[in-house]
């Protein structure tokens, strides 16, 4: 009997299953019918504890002649209540996998029956040309609004990438709507496009009646950079870790990790242990410092400066300690196929265990004078309630998660095998508000700052990295996963000719969280909705400029920042007041 | 007031940074250092850089190499530290890259002398690389005479020696047949 068999078969009762196929042993494709689909992801789903990570659609016309749909499954349980988790050695990744014909490119829609889905079948039709039937959202999500109609980037034989597509004429652009509640008196307030420090630009449209924000919107994507395209067109293995390190500007360590280790699995490579243990050090030192970032700005945008002042100055402790374990402030350029470039020297781990002390210590006295200050607390509390249900349906990631009561980690899930020996726990919250997930974040930042020292204690000698000697096998595909600071990375790999990647699937751990953001906006104050977008974590920090749209009235009225800033910390004296 | 407080118990934490020198750690990875006497222009560092940060090609008319480094697109990975066999190219503990108004102050750049193929007349390697392959050589043992002999070998670009492999074959072939 091997993992996941029992969750199979009970499958099997209800559908045909075409294919079985394990490319490491807890990674299990079954292939089914198209019109299969969505019920057999809807049982996966709720009827026996799944979470929809990632959906991979690919063009396979070249291999097999049709385009083909991966709906990645990881297998733990609903979490709902503390009883209802699959046992640790039963957790597996199952992937649904459904043949498309090149001549119809449709498929029935997940979405209806899991909303989890809805980004992912948008995405596809974006890149693919992939008709979801009856999802009930079929905007453009990815490619611009200046994208051509009838172009689908990913196809191989789409276009030639060399030469960008001419922009559509600002005339015949589809207008961008936005879904948006009915009823007299419903104000239209975007937010965006542009936040200072994002490297993503995203654009919010919030639905407010008075003050209350009853319904949200957002179209995100601004820059996309095709770096799925460019690592199936141009990189080998080496090279491809540097440019999964580009994916994001603080958890890009997690994301050479995800992706280097999908290769890894695919040719079944085992890594030294040693290099295991610098992986999980590295991991952790960007945890500590992401956190850090995250607990200031949640502190600053509710206009608690000298916290945000406090807790960045202990973050330099973070990336002295990252100067130290791979030679750059941030963690980047150290990971390669069969283990880690950098080892570490006995001064080094003493130097590092002095300024992890320093961190740990510091930390706990910011955070109890944070927790004294009354205010700052009020204003946390209640706000940006994700709904357990809706946590549910969304699978969202990450401490997002963790802060209604599940117990979803990438590290407890799905752990590597050094991950095994440790001994550390996963911190939840049953709050579901922005103070639930502050906290999470504040006792991860005390658990990582424990598995660290672990790591240092327990790292066994010898090489860190290996040559990887077994050739790549065309057509092999692994998924690789870990726990970034925002939440779980899934990177999908299926290798090609000629030591080459053939598709590259990324899934940063935002891209799940974002889905089930529109709820957690709802009901809230519009001072609040930069802090609930902050809890998120996803680089938030400043609105530039606000216009209102009274749609009533037909008034416009500009906000500057300051307006917007000073209403958000005082909560005095409402900039729409005499609109 | 907490935090204030603390405030006071921790002083300064920021530096007068450009009057007052930041420290950076001993592994650091900052800008390559480039020494040109070291260099033999085997292009292993251009194969190696992920981010095409260094690019070696002949110059328009053929007689240099040039080997060229852009310090706005390397990503500090420390590849080229680690495949250069000479040790021209070592990563440094400087950080600072602004420049002003020139992006080619980025730059740097090396020019090595071609050899030419004795038999086709055409530029295969640098004069560097077969000194060093014969002071190597030298150093393992072999004595003056065979090198001299193996001079005109060595001279001889790839594609060149394939071919008069493949007739030397071919003849040996043909005799076996008669």
């Amino acid at each position: 009997m091997k993992k996941g068999d029992n969750l199979i078969n009970k499958v099997k009762e209800k559908i045909t299953i075409h294919e079985i196929y394990r490319q490491p042993e807890d990674q299990i494709t079954i292939t089914v019918d198209r019109n299969d689909l969505p019920e057999t992801v809807r049982i996966l789903y709720y009827d026996l504890g799944g979470w929809l990570s990632s959906m991979i659609p690919n063009d396979e016309r070249e291999i097999n002649g049709n385009f083909a749909l991966y709906y990645v499954l990881s297998m733990e349980g609903g979490k709902m209540t503390p009883e209802d988790e699959l046992p640790q050695d039963e957790k597996c990744w199952i992937t649904v996998k459904t043949f498309i014909p090149a001549n119809d490119p449709t498929f029935p829609s997940v979405t209806l029956k899991v909303p989890a889905a809805v980004w992912y079948e948008r995405e596809a039709y974006d890149m693919f040309g992939l008709t979801a039937i009856g999802l009930p959202d079929p905007r453009r999500l990815v490619v611009s609004d200046d994208w051509p109609e009838g172009l689908f980037p990913l196809r191989k034989d789409a276009m030639d990438y060399r030469h960008r597509p001419d922009p559509v004429d600002h005339k015949d652009e589809p207008e961008a709507k936005f879904l948006k509640p009915e009823g007299a008196g419903v104000l239209d307030v975007p937010l965006g496009p542009l936040h200072i420090t994002s490297d993503e630009p995203g654009h919010f449209r919030l639905y407010c009646d008075g003050d209350t924000i009853i319904d949200a919107d957002y179209r995100l994507f601004y820059q996309h950079r095709g770096m799925e395209k460019l690592a199936e067109n141009r990189m080998n293995y080496d090279q491809m870790g540097y440019l999964a390190e580009r994916v994001c500007g603080i958890c890009g360590y997690a994301h050479a990790i995800g992706c280097i280790e999908a290769a890894e699995k695919a040719i079944g490579l085992e890594i030294p242990l040693r290099a295991q243990a610098m992986r999980v050090i590295c991991l952790e030192i960007e945890r500590l410092h992401s956190h850090l970032l995250n607990i200031g700005l949640a502190c600053e945008v509710t206009g608690n400066v000298n916290a945000f002042m406090h807790i960045f100055r202990i973050r330099e402790f973070s990336m002295e300690l990252a100067q130290l374990v791979t030679g750059g402030r941030k963690t980047y350029g150290n990971v390669v196929m069969g283990g880690l470039r950098r080892d570490m020297t006995g001064t080094e781990i003493k130097k590092s265990l002095e300024l992890l002390e320093i961190i740990e210590v510091q930390t706990k006295e910011v955070w109890d004078a944070v927790m004294d200050d009354k205010n700052q607390v009020e204003r946390w509390k209640g706000v940006g309630l994700l709904d357990k249900q809706v946590a549910r349906d969304f699978s969202p990631v990450g401490p997002n998660i963790r802060g209604c009561g599940f117990k979803r980690d990438s590290r407890y899930d799905h752990p590597y095998d050094f991950l095994t020996q440790l001994d550390f726990e996963i911190p939840t919250e049953d709050g579901c508000d922005v103070f639930a997930r502050e906290t999470v974040r504040y006792r991860e930042l005390l658990e990582s700052v424990s598995i660290i020292r672990q790591c240092f204690e327990m790292m066994p000698g010898g090489l860190t990295v290996i040559k990887p000697q077994t050739m790549i096998k065309p057509g092999a595909y692994a998924i690789g996963n870990d726990e970034a600071p925002r939440g779980e990375n899934i990177h999908w790999i299926m290798h090609g000719n000629a030591q080459k990647v053939f598709r590259w699937r990324c899934r940063a751990a935002t891209y799940n969280n974002w889905t089930s953001l529109r709820y957690q906006f709802r009901g809230n104050t519009i001072a609040d909705a930069a802090l609930i977008v902050c809890s998120l974590d996803p680089c938030y920090s400043c609105t530039e400029r606000v216009t209102v749209v009274d749609i009533k009235s037909k008034k416009t009225k500009i906000l500057n920042y300051q307006d917007l800033k000073r209403y958000s910390q005082s909560s005095k004296n409402h900039p729409l007041k005499n609109m | 007031m907490k935090l204030l407080d603390m405030t006071k118990k921790y002083g300064k934490a920021t530096y007068k940074y450009p009057l007052e020198p930041y420290e950076v750690s001993e592994g650091f990875r900052g800008k390559p250092s480039y020494t040109y006497e070291n260099c033999i222009g085997c292009t292993a560092c251009g194969v190696a850089c992920p981010s095409n940060a260094i690019n070696v090609k002949l110059n328009e008319d053929k007689t240099k190499l040039v080997w060229e480094f852009d310090a706005a697109r390397c990503i500090f990975c420390g590849r080229c530290d680690e495949v250069c066999p000479t040790g021209a190219i070592v990563l440094s503990q400087e950080f600072e890259l602004a420049v002003k108004f020139d992006k080619n102050n980025l730059k740097e750049r090396g020019e090595l002398d071609v050899e030419y193929c004795e038999v086709c007349n055409k530029p295969f390697t640098t004069k560097r690389l077969i000194s060093y392959i014969f002071h190597r050589l030298e150093k393992v043992g072999w004595d003056k005479k065979t090198l001299g002999e193996k001079i005109k070998y060595a001279k001889t670009c790839p594609t060149c020696k394939r071919e008069e492999k493949t007739e030397v074959m071919t003849k040996y072939l043909k005799r076996g047949t008669k």
